[in-house]
């Protein structure tokens, strides 16, 4: 059970054997996550998101700026998020993305996941003896 | 949810695809955006303007890689890498014109021999035959004692198998016959078929207009006809309003009733009474009892019930035959029957050949392939630096494989575009060469299922031909590779030398096989050829007399016409013999065989006594034909015109029926006639073949024309010269003695012989063909493998002259090597020869499948060839110059 999940952990949406970014301080894979979790609330653009992504993980997540382009994309690719050029808030053209109805859906699997594995490795984690 | 993600996924690939210059403009304005509002904020935070710039990319961390990351999450990879592979492949071709133009060429042999045969092939043997059922319609034939297949079979015989089987829904019979069409403008002989009216049914067809035959056509004062499409065209101007309008058949009045759809026909070869497709349908009388039921004259086809296995039925059908050879063993004793599906029918005697052609036209494919990957290899060669170079950048040996297989799939491809204008030619070709009367090659062409085929050959070839070279390219060494890149030749590893020297080896031992069938073939086609049929076809026209009317219902006329006929065409210059006969040798059609007694000897079981062919004939058809009289003589004059019951018999006969007797004198009496009618025997004359040209010949009895009439008769002419240019002079001659008879089927008496040897005549060109094909390519690809072969060794021969050795030495170096190649080709391809031409046997006479001659001459054929194709590089290499061999490095 543990190995299994701990592959996902790894590459929880390459199952096609893809390759992406692997973001070094990142469990790669959760980035998407996080990504639609913050596009969820609102429509955002590349810049914004890197931004929102900072101030809400309190800079403990370090998520650079280079994987984050190819996660967007990939998402992108994959039909959860849509994007949409618009005028940004300094009025400039900027791509907007926006979360589809089927990365709503996506999103709940993959929150629901992360917390069923999050406990499950906490209860690992905090084991007490050996 | 996948077909609602396909809703978001499919737009943005196809933007991937066809926009992508849009795509790859925002995804640079995208990334900018990001590094503005990144610096602008960097400026906020008070850094200098070059600093903030430089920490807003290194946060990026690069670009272009980020780019080509978001570039990859596309999906649509393949497809471009494809795009750039085939520009590339194609500029790489253009580069080298000559070895593409050979590779193309090379290739379009092959595709293009298989795309011909295969048109005929998907013709004949997969095409779903025209007729609603077909996979259930099935003829049904008698086998006689003496073993003859797809024998007619008589009224009363017919009329048991339709009522005693179960396994056919139902059954019909039928006979084609000459008949005369009077009536508006010139007398014409047309094949009428008589059939019971079930026919159409059993075929599955409907009239065009009115309706098929039915029970009470045959009744009716006046009957029944149903015609063609192309006759009442022709003849009839295509009127709409022809039912119910009389047309006169051989005198008598007929209704048209029907008019069949254009296409539609009937005829199946075997026992034709006239050896062309019917253009009228007339009810076959089925009289219960009599003489006539008793004749064996009738093909019969069946419908099988659904469910129905031909094998099922057979086992019925012998069944029944075993029971009416009970009731009736006088008529029936000894007789076998056959279930032959329709397909089998029709292309049954060529299907054999065909298989052969297809496996032949593989086999050049195969040496063509060959050939190009022996190119492609020598070019890898040379190419070598270039794809290092690749490697060294990050492409991944896969990667590497698949450009050369594009290439080689792009080769592939212009090879198949230039073989399908090949084929189409070759298809004219072969539609020109195959006689009409063997298959019907009419609708041959290139269709769908013909260019599908074509497609998956080509496709085939491109990866067996390239998949070698691209491997062997792709498995580089990048250091010994990058190092030596700069001298061309020196990547060339010995791996590679040897897998060309394999390739032409493979093709040496193909090119025998294919040859060795090939000369397995002539031989065979040339004994044929040489068979004694007991006649001289040379210079003899032959023309079908067909006398119709109530003129020629009684015997007298007839007599009368044939003797004025015979004698003023015998005064014709040019000519140096005329006679007559009711069934020429060798037509391919209906014969006239039966039973017979000899008066002194005790009589036989019924059914089992002597069988004889029986041909009618006048005094001159002996002297027309060059059928030698061997002993008494031929019939007078008088026999010639009044019954005096005298007949001549064959050698066969003679030798089979009177061991060691004088058969002269003595009286048979043949099961031809109404009543016994013992006749005396006046003379023995030589065998002749009759029915087939390689059967020994059958006994066979002859008599004089008032003996026994027909009302049709052929003219044999022998002439002086080119027979056919006599044609006019005998045809006014007819239209003289009386306009209303036609005449058909003038041909010259080898033109009707062709027929026979038509299919051996077909097969053993077009092998020889890819015999041929197969030796050229195999010689080029020798000439090539030595040729190069020499370029590498320049060094090395220059060492050798440098230290004395003499032209002639050095020649039979390079000799040996390739005598040495030939020789593994030649043995591995006797041994799969031998296995193979067994295959053939079917198609051989009087050649064994493993004829020592054809197996030696084709090795010294094939050792000569490729002794000259190494010869121009043995002399090349003979011409060597020491200095500047040393300096080639």
């Amino acid at each position: 059970m543990l190995t299994e999940r701990s592959v996902d952990i790894i590459s929880p949406r390459l199952s096609r054997g893809e390759e992406m970014s692997k973001p070094s301080d990142l469990v790669q894979g959760t980035l998407g996550l996080l990504i639609m979790k913050i596009l969820a609330l609102e429509p955002l653009h590349g810049w914004a998101i890197s931004q929102r992504l900072k101030q809400v993980s309190g800079d403990v997540l370090q998520v650079s700026d280079g994987s984050l382009y190819p996660a967007l994309h990939k998402l992108e690719q994959e039909g959860w998020i849509q994007a949409e050029w618009k005028p940004s808030e300094n009025n400039r053209r900027a791509k907007y993305y926006a979360l589809t109805p089927l990365g709503k859906q996506e999103l709940e699997n993959e929150a629901n996941n992360w917390r069923r594995l999050s406990a499950a490795i906490s209860l690992v984690v905090d084991l007490r003896g050996a | 949810m996948r077909v609602r993600r396909l809703f978001y996924t499919v737009p943005l690939r196809l933007r991937s695809l066809f926009r992508r210059r849009n795509v790859e403009q925002e995804l640079d304005e995208e990334l900018h955006y990001h590094l503005e509002r990144e610096i602008e904020n960097n400026l906020a935070m008070g850094i200098n303007v070059e600093e903030a710039r430089v920490a807003a990319l290194r946060a990026m961390g690069g670009i272009e890689q980020q780019k080509e990351k978001c570039r990859d999450t596309r999906r649509v990879n393949l497809i471009e890498d494809l795009i750039k592979d085939l520009r590339y492949g194609f500029r790489v071709l253009a580069k080298s014109p000559v070895f593409t133009g050979v590779a193309i060429l090379t290739l379009a042999l092959g595709v293009g021999a298989n795309t011909a045969i295969f048109s005929v092939v998907n013709e004949l043997l997969i095409r779903p035959l025209p007729f609603r059922n077909a996979d259930r319609v099935a003829m049904v034939w008698e086998v006689t004692p003496e073993g003859r297949h797809q024998n007619t079979t008589s009224r009363a015989n017919f009329r048991s198998w339709r009522e005693q089987n179960t396994a056919f829904e139902e059954m019909s019979a039928f006979s084609d016959q000459r008949q005369t069409l009077s009536g508006d403008g010139e007398p014409e002989e047309v094949s009428v078929q008589l059939a019971t009216p079930e026919l159409f049914q059993v075929l599955g067809v409907n009239a065009l207009i009115g309706r098929t035959l039915n029970q009470d056509d045959g009744r009716a004062k006046s009957p029944g006809v149903v015609i063609g499409y192309s006759i009442w065209q022709r003849r009839f101007g295509g009127d709409p309003q022809i039912l119910g309008k009389p047309v006169v058949l051989n005198g008598s009045p007929l209704n048209v009733v029907g008019v069949m759809p254009a296409g539609f026909e009937w005829h199946i070869r075997s026992r034709s009474g006239t050896g062309k497709p019917a253009e009228m349908w007339k009810i076959l009388n089925m009289p219960t009892e009599g003489p006539d039921t008793l004749g064996r004259f009738l093909s019969v086809v069946g419908l099988l019930k659904p469910g129905a296995t031909v094998e099922q039925a057979t086992s019925e059908m012998k069944v029944i035959e075993t029971r009416i050879g009970e009731a009736a063993p006088q008529y029936n004793k000894g007789y076998g029957v056959e279930v032959l599906p329709l397909r089998e029918q029709f292309v049954g005697n060529v299907r054999p050949a065909l298989l052969v052609l297809l496996g032949a036209v593989g086999f050049v494919l195969l040496i063509a392939c060959a050939n190009v990957a022996n190119l492609m290899l020598a070019r890898a060669a040379a190419r070598h630096k270039e794809i290092a170079l690749r490697a060294a950048l990050g492409a991944s040996r896969f990667r590497i494989v698949r450009q050369l297989l594009t290439e080689s799939l792009l080769l592939a491809f212009l090879g198949t575009v230039v073989g399908l204008a090949f084929a189409w030619w070759g298809i004219r070709a072969l539609v020109a060469v195959s006689p009409a009367d063997l298959v019907n090659l009419r609708d041959v062409g290139i269709n769908l299922t013909v260019l599908a085929w074509t497609l998956a050959v080509s496709i085939a070839s491109g990866i067996i031909f390239g998949l070698a070279p691209a491997l062997e390219g792709a498995r580089l060494n990048l250091n010994d590779a990058l190092k030596e890149g700069g001298k061309g030749e020196g990547g060339q590893n010995a791996r590679s030398r040897r897998l060309r020297s394999v390739l032409v080896v493979v093709e040496v031992a193909l090119a025998l096989v294919l040859l060795v069938s090939a000369g397995l073939l002539i031989k065979s086609f040339t004994r044929m050829q040489n068979i004694d049929t007991g006649f001289d076809a040379r210079n003899v026209l032959t023309m079908v007399v067909p006398l119709s009317g109530t003129k020629y219902q009684q015997d007298k006329p007839c007599i009368d016409y044939f003797r004025e006929a015979t004698e003023r065409i015998t005064a014709l210059p040019g000519v140096k013999g005329v006679g007559l006969v009711n069934y020429l040798p060798l037509y391919g059609g209906l014969g006239c065989s039966t039973g017979f007694t000899i008066a002194g000897q005790p009589t036989m079981p019924p059914g089992e006594g002597p069988g004889c062919n029986v041909r009618v004939s006048d005094a001159g058809y002996f002297g027309a034909m060059r059928i030698p009289l061997l002993r008494g003589r031929v019939f007078s004059d008088v026999e010639d015109s009044e019954v005096k019951h005298i007949a001549i018999i064959s050698e066969s006969l003679a030798q089979q029926y009177f061991p060691g007797e004088e058969p002269i004198g003595k009286v048979i009496s043949v099961e031809m006639f109404d009543k016994p009618n013992p006749t005396e025997i006046i003379g023995i004359v030589g065998d002749v073949r009759y029915d087939s040209l390689i059967n020994l010949p059958e006994p066979t009895v002859y008599f004089p024309i008032p003996e026994l009439t027909y009302s049709f008769m052929t003219l044999a002419i022998r002439t002086t010269g080119n027979p056919a240019s006599i044609a006019p002079s005998v045809r006014n001659i007819l239209h003289e003695m009386d306009s209303t008879q036609p005449v058909s089927d003038v041909r010259t008496l080898e033109q009707v012989m062709g027929t026979t040897l038509a299919r051996s005549r077909f097969i053993t060109l077009l092998l020889g063909l890819f015999a041929g094909m197969a030796m050229l390519l195999a010689a080029v690809g020798i000439f090539g493998v030595m040729n190069y072969s020499v370029t590498l060794r320049t060094r090395e021969i220059g060492i050798m002259v440098a230290l004395g050795a003499q032209p002639s030495q050095v020649q039979k170096m390079i000799l040996r090597q390739g005598l040495l190649l030939t020789a593994a080709g030649v043995g591995i391809g006797l041994a799969a020869a031998v296995a193979l031409t067994r295959l053939l046997s079917g198609l051989l006479f009087g050649v064994e499948a493993t004829d020592p001659i054809t197996f030696g001459v084709i090795v010294v054929l094939l050792t000569a060839v490729s002794l000259i194709a190494c010869y121009l590089p043995a002399l090349r290499a003979t011409r060597v110059d020491p200095l500047i061999a040393l300096r080639f490095e």
